[in-house]
């Protein structure tokens, strides 16, 4: 079974959204991948949804891009950011599930969300059942290094409806 | 204007904040849930509330409700900023005393319209 494209479409639209109107970030989309991440990511922020739809939506970041977008997102200078970055990463996921979520919600039975739950660390990987199904989207951000960016995953379970 | 922020997203209430300051509104006061806004609220009066929905503790409909049920903050407007877009949700909401509401993500210029329209109200 395989993920519409208008379902990758939505929640790519819907994270350009948030980076656009929230950090004033233009991110560059690149095609949908199903493989590891392309560089470690060192932060990583889960939002589950349940109703019509079950699953999650996963933000992968370097720390370095996290960094850049808790920078642009809370309108501090790099070298100020320290602690708040959880907190801003997460905050990114709840708007980018957020968002996902209202939009199918326009045409399909409503799903709702959970609350925010962010991985910080340097030496850990995050394993799902096989029976997931997974699709990653990339983005580049302006001033990153390709593929040290932004990786928004859509994880979906056996019994979701995989079709918008 | 005086403003009440609640949310429990410290990121949230701080961009809420910078924006509220780059509108204007310089006087703002911040909680992490419905809860401890009761509280703010106890200290001093506000002229407009801005909250989240989704707390621990007490959400932000909890505290519309309460906020509602006292006659010293009965008046007191408030906006809610939340990801929640469904209607059912918005009339939820309303019918919990929210005068208005604003769906993330969201520009400043939503959020001025917003406020002047729940204190022109």
């Amino acid at each position: 079974m395989s993920v519409s494209s208008p379902l990758l479409a939505t929640l790519v639209s819907a994270t350009e959204e948030v980076f656009d109107t929230m950090l004033a970030i233009p991110l560059a989309a690149r095609p949908a991948a199903t493989g590891p991440l392309e560089a470690p990511a060192n932060i990583v922020a889960t939002v589950a949804f349940a109703g019509h739809r079950k699953g999650l939506v996963v933000v992968y970041t370097s720390t370095a891009a996290a960094r850049r977008i808790t920078s642009s997102m809370l309108g501090i200078p790099l070298q100020d950011v320290n602690g708040e970055v959880p907190d801003a990463i997460g905050e990114i996921a709840n708007m980018v599930a957020g968002t996902f979520r209202n939009r199918l919600a326009a045409v399909e039975p409503r799903s709702d969300i959970s609350v925010p739950a962010v991985t910080i660390g340097s030496d850990f990987s995050t394993v799902y059942s096989s029976s997931l199904h997974r699709y990653r989207c990339p983005f580049d951000m302006p001033g990153g290094l390709p593929g040290d960016g932004l990786s928004v995953e859509l994880i979906l379970t056996g019994e979701s409806d995989t079709t918008a | 204007m005086r403003f009440l922020v609640v949310d429990d997203s410290s990121t949230m209430r701080r961009i809420i904040i910078n924006t509220l300051n780059k509108l204007g509104y310089t006087e703002c006061r911040e909680a992490g849930n419905g809860r401890e806004g009761l509280d703010q609220l106890k200290a001093g009066p506000v002229d407009v509330i801005v909250t989240d929905w989704n707390m621990p503790e007490m959400s932000g409909v909890e505290f519309a409700r309460a906020v509602r049920a006292n006659d010293d903050t009965k008046a007191v407007p408030i906006l809610m900023v939340t990801t929640n877009a469904a209607e059912g949700d918005i009339v939820e909401a309303l019918k919990a005393g929210v005068n208005n509401y604003v769906v993330k993500p969201f520009t400043p210029a939503t959020i001025k319209e917003k406020i002047e329209a729940v204190t022109k109200a």
